[in-house]
């Protein structure tokens, strides 16, 4: 058993304490038939050719925050990455960073979110790695995960697919995940009624998948929705007119927003599906988000027209402001 | 001796006039000139420049010398390039001769002209054949820029192009003894634009009288008219007509922005209703026809909510014919305001108005000449004297500017973020674009991308290099990082000093106080505060304010409490908001560092209860000094150098004094402002201890308030320094590009 409260540098030298971590950590919380700890490499079936990869890293601070930790988000971040791209999630790895010094028992609840997440997504982790990093030189804990999934069905949303007078669509309030780690990190003490939207956008996807219109899907992460209205007006060539009124935001996140001075639109979201579907299937892909429980505030948010590959707001009141790529460091322009 | 000698009679000369010398009847001028002193000779246009031969008495020959410039059209700018003397011939007449043909290097793009007095009798003349014509004008006046498409200037090349000229016009067109010879936007009734009233859902009323009367019912009704003028659209509504004006606020979404009013040419009508001094009226009688920034008089009769809470109220005299009919049958004040979305380029087009003010306006008053390119009406200010500009615009830009120093490649600058105005400077040469409007819609991309193309193609001038302020997220940053030109990027404050300096025609070393809102420094926070030493190309910071967090991003220029909690919180006093806030200022979220002056009027219009959201730029600082009463006694405000070695002015004791209710507002509005105006004097004081100089330059945005400018530049005088003040290019954001311009030439 394990003695230590928190990490040691001696945690990652390959030794009895790597072992007995992945083996009273990891193991524990991730396991499934296809993970074998004690291997350097597995072998997986896999039914179709069809296969779809993803890989990313998470950072994220505090590690653990209302409504998520960086477990769930890394398993949530992953699988979603192969969703939008229309796949279904079958394997992910794991690559954990530790800072040493970290507390165990934290490290045991972001493992057991972890291997809840990828239940839920049913998603395996099937291979793995951990290292130590000297404390001071990691942010607690750092995971890098790739994510394999197979093909939906056999078409391919994609940018090109997107024709002009096309509709966008997303299927939930934007903001939450942004605001609800600001407010944790910075222990702002109000950020129990702000939870993160962390979770998986498979069953969203999956419902999109049956309409026929559907050109493109992508999940407004970081730099949120604003990001993905640009990259899709730059990937298009297209104009992308937003409607500000039928943007779904919470009211508590607006309300933070508008104390601190931060634009909802370019908090990250990590529960979230920004769709672009032909014009005469869009009530119909609206009205298929709004069935599920993770879509019920889904809503029509804009359209795609004629233009300079710009990302355009109309406001109520018959307003229209440029949204514009995030700068790194936003400093305020107006005087 | 040589002079003497010869006969009089047989003396020539010949003169290379050039500057603004094209589309402006110079050559008319001339020829009438010199017919009138019975010389004999020729006038010709030579690439770009005019060109003259004249003979007769050396006396007629003096008069007609000093006369050239003179008595030049209002419109001219001329500028004698060479004078000399040659052999006289066998001339017995004087003729205006064909252009010599050639490349036309030194072009110059006349602006649009208010209707001269020739052509008002006219208007007025019942027995003339452009009685009561809405589009009468001649080679002194009329539209110039906005209907210019390409140079050189001939009627093909302007929107004109479409109108074939009658056989009586045709006649004036070619006579060179006429006023209207070779008057390109010449037209009358018979063969020119027309009015038509467009009421929604109506078919349109077409001509001119029927257009005129229906439009002026509907503004007798107070109904809101979009008439199309010069340089775009105003939206037009009885200035007296208090429901009328609210109604038009509430429907353009502009609660409290100052409106201007259109007056009557007549006088004894405008004297009733604003406070004229000479110098006022000089201004508002300036051939840009200006709106200008007027103290009401008692007898005042404008809607209170023409510019609720403020002193001044903007005015301009009718300018275009059509004004004068629309006033004149009106029988009284107009407010005229840009026909736009706010913030916005101002509308020109038929249709777009149409479509895009459909919910503001009851009807459209069209007329079928095209405006090419949009020209807002031009802003000044009095401020010591004189008119400041506040916002260049039709009548006055493109503006032609000199740099003092020679540009090595063709460079356009593309100004700021708010206010823009773009410039294109080549060789020694720059020339300021109209405003353009904030960068905040698709709209105002459109049509700053089209003057950026359109200044190159008019002037035949390709740019090589942009230069654009440091601010990354200015759209004109983004704009001029993606351009493929070679950038040059100017921080903001150099600009400013920059613009100020080459106006001026400064030399040697200035001490310039650059104030304003915010804009990028050169160490990462944001300035606005900061008074820099040298000249273009060589400014250094030397004093400054003493920097605070500004909580909540951007929202701090829209809600000018912010500014008020965070001077009180950054010297331990209270103030009362959203706790989010004051925790996101304790921990530095979003809350970037400043040392703004323009944040500190903000702060002050705030602290002393005046407003605490803004609903336009520049609102708070406005209702401040108009509350503010003069000759207040200044504060002392601590002065030291900061850790950087900058002198810098700390405004901590003007925390406790805003905050002190137990005095009126007026007065703490006026401690504020005298103290400032102090506060600036003692870092000139201080800097001239330790450096020779002694111009001062007051420039940014801050410097549009009268209150303060007029009373640092006394205070300035007082202790023997030179004190400059833009006067032809604004000194707030508009004047960034030619500032731009010369610190790339630096």
């Amino acid at each position: 058993m394990m003695e230590e409260t928190r990490i040691l540098l001696a945690h990652g030298n390959g030794g009895r304490l790597t072992r007995e971590l992945v083996e009273n950590v990891f193991a524990v919380h991730l396991a499934n038939p296809q993970l074998d700890v004690g291997l350097d490499a597995v072998t997986l079936p896999v039914a179709q050719a069809r296969i779809v990869v993803t890989t990313d890293g998470f950072t994220v601070r505090p590690l653990e925050f209302p409504g998520g930790d960086i477990g769930a988000l890394a398993v949530h971040g992953t699988v979603n990455d192969l969703a939008v791209a229309g796949a279904r999630p079958i394997y992910m790895t794991l690559n954990a960073f530790i800072e040493e010094g970290m507390e165990l028992a934290q490290l045991q609840r972001i493992a057991a979110s972890m291997g809840r997440a990828a239940r839920e997504a049913e998603v395996r982790v099937v291979a793995g790695d951990t290292k130590v990093v000297p404390r001071g030189e990691g942010g607690g804990l750092y995971l890098a995960c790739t994510g394999i999934g197979e093909r939906i069905g056999t078409r391919v949303p994609a940018m090109e697919r997107i024709r002009d007078g096309d509709v966008m669509l997303v299927s939930g309030p934007v903001g939450d995940h942004g605001i609800a780690v600001l407010l944790a990190r910075e222990d702002f003490g109000l950020s129990g009624e702000l939870r993160s939207d962390s979770a998986s956008v498979l069953p969203v996807v999956e419902a999109l998948l049956q309409i026929p219109g559907l050109r493109f899907m992508r999940d407004p992460t970081r730099g949120g929705l604003a990001t993905v209205a640009n990259e899709i007006a730059r990937g298009t060539g297209l104009s992308a007119v937003l409607e500000e009124a039928s943007i779904p935001v919470r009211d508590a996140v607006r309300a933070v927003c508008d104390m601190l001075g931060y634009d909802p639109l370019y908090l990250a979201c990590e529960g979230r599906v920004v769709a672009v579907v032909a014009q005469e299937d869009a009530q119909a892909a609206l009205a298929a988000c709004l069935r599920l429980p993770q879509g019920r505030e889904a809503a029509l948010i804009g359209r795609l027209a004629p233009g300079l590959a710009q990302v355009t707001l109309r406001t109520p009141l018959g307003g229209e402001r440029m949204i514009e790529e995030l700068e790194e460091d936003p400093l305020p322009r107006i005087c | 001796m040589k002079r003497d000698a010869m006969p009089a009679e047989f003396a020539a000369r010949t003169w290379i006039v050039g500057g603004r010398v094209q589309g402006v009847g110079f050559r008319p001028f001339v020829y009438r000139l010199a017919v009138a002193a019975s010389l004999c000779g020729y006038v010709r246009n030579r690439l770009g420049q005019v060109e003259i031969v004249a003979q007769g008495t050396q006396g007629a020959l003096d008069r007609f010398a000093a006369a050239l410039l003179r008595e030049a059209p209002p419109l001219a700018r001329p500028v004698i390039v060479e004078v000399g003397d040659c052999a006289p011939g066998d001339r017995t007449d004087f003729r205006i001769l064909a252009s010599d043909g050639g490349a036309a290097p030194s072009i110059h793009l006349p602006p649009d002209r208010f209707c001269c007095d020739d052509c008002l009798r006219e208007l007025a003349d019942r027995n003339d054949r452009r009685y009561r014509y809405p589009f009468i004008n001649c080679t002194q006046c009329g539209p110039r820029y906005t209907l210019i498409s390409r140079l050189p200037y001939d009627r093909a090349s302007t929107s004109m192009a479409g109108f074939e000229l009658c056989r009586a016009c045709r006649a004036e067109y070619e006579d060179p003894a006429s006023r209207r010879f070779h008057a390109e936007p010449l037209a009358c009734p018979a063969c020119g634009p027309a009015l038509a009233l467009q009421v929604p859902g109506h078919g349109p009323l077409a001509g001119n009288e029927v257009a005129l009367a229906a439009c002026v019912r509907f503004l007798r009704d107070g109904g809101i008219v979009a008439v199309k003028g010069v340089g775009g659209y105003h939206l037009m509504v009885d200035a007296r007509n208090e429901d009328a004006v609210q109604r038009l606020r509430q429907r353009k979404h502009r609660p409290h922005k100052p409106l201007a009013v259109m007056l009557a040419h007549d006088e004894s009508t405008w004297r009733r209703e604003i406070a004229c001094d000479a110098s006022l009226e000089a201004a508002l009688r300036d051939p840009a026809r200006p709106i200008v920034l007027a103290p009401r008089a008692a007898a005042c009769t404008f809607a209170a909510s023409v510019a609720p809470q403020l002193a001044e109220v903007g005015v301009m005299l009718a300018y275009a014919p059509l004004h004068h009919l629309l006033l004149a049958d009106f029988g009284g004040p107009l407010v005229a305001t840009s026909a736009n979305v706010s913030g916005e380029p101002v509308l020109t087009d038929n249709r777009e108005v149409e479509s895009r003010l459909a919910a503001v306006a009851d009807a459209f008053l069209h007329h079928d000449r095209p405006i090419l390119r949009p020209a807002d009406d031009t802003v000044v200010r009095m401020i010591a004297g004189r008119p400041r500009p506040i916002r260049i615009g039709r009548g006055f830009a493109p503006l032609e500017m000199a740099l003092p120093q020679r540009l090595s490649r063709p460079t356009l600058a593309v100004g700021g973020h708010m206010k823009n105005t773009v410039a294109l400077g080549w060789e020694s040469r720059a020339v300021l674009s109209p405003h353009i409007g904030d960068f905040c819609s698709p709209r105002t991309l459109a049509v700053f991308e089209r003057a950026v193309s359109e200044l190159q193609a008019l002037y035949g001038v390709q740019a090589k290099a942009v230069a654009h302020d440091t601010h990354p997220g200015y759209a004109s940053t983004r704009w001029a990082r993606t351009s493929g030109l070679a950038t040059v990027a100017v921080p903001h404050h150099r600009a400013h000093a920059s613009a100020l300096f080459a106006e001026r025609l400064g030399s040697g070393h200035w001490l310039v106080f650059t104030w304003d809102g915010v804009g990028l420094g050169e160490d990462g926070t944001l300035w606005g505060g900061e008074a820099l030493l040298g000249a273009p190309g060589n400014w250094r910071r030397v004093a400054t304010m003493r920097p605070f967090s500004l909580p909540g991003g951007e929202k701090a220029g829209r809600e000018p409490w912010r500014s008020a909690a965070a001077l009180c919180w950054e010297t331990g006093a209270q103030w009362q908001a959203d706790a989010i806030v004051q925790q996101a200022w304790h921990k530095g979220v979003n809350c970037a560092r400043t040392s703004a002056v323009g944040r500190l009027f903000d702060a002050a219009a705030a602290m002393t209860g005046l407003i605490s959201s803004a609903s336009h730029e520049g609102h708070a600082p406005m209702l401040l000094e108009a509350a503010a009463v003069t000759g207040a006694q200044a504060l002392s405000l601590p002065l030291a150098r900061n850790a950087n070695g900058l002198w810098e002015t700390d405004w901590s004791p003007l925390v406790g004094l805003l905050r002190d209710s137990q005095q009126g507002v007026p007065e703490r509005a006026g401690i504020f402002h005298a103290t400032l105006a102090r506060a600036l004097l003692d870092q000139a004081r201080a800097v001239r201890a330790e450096h020779g100089f002694t111009v001062v330059g007051l420039t940014g945005g801050v410097f549009q308030n009268r209150l303060l400018s007029e009373r640092a530049a006394a205070l300035l005088a007082g202790d023997g320094f030179e004190v400059a003040l833009a006067e032809r290019v604004p000194c707030n954001d508009g004047g960034l590009a030619f500032g731009q311009l010369v610190e790339a030439a630096a």
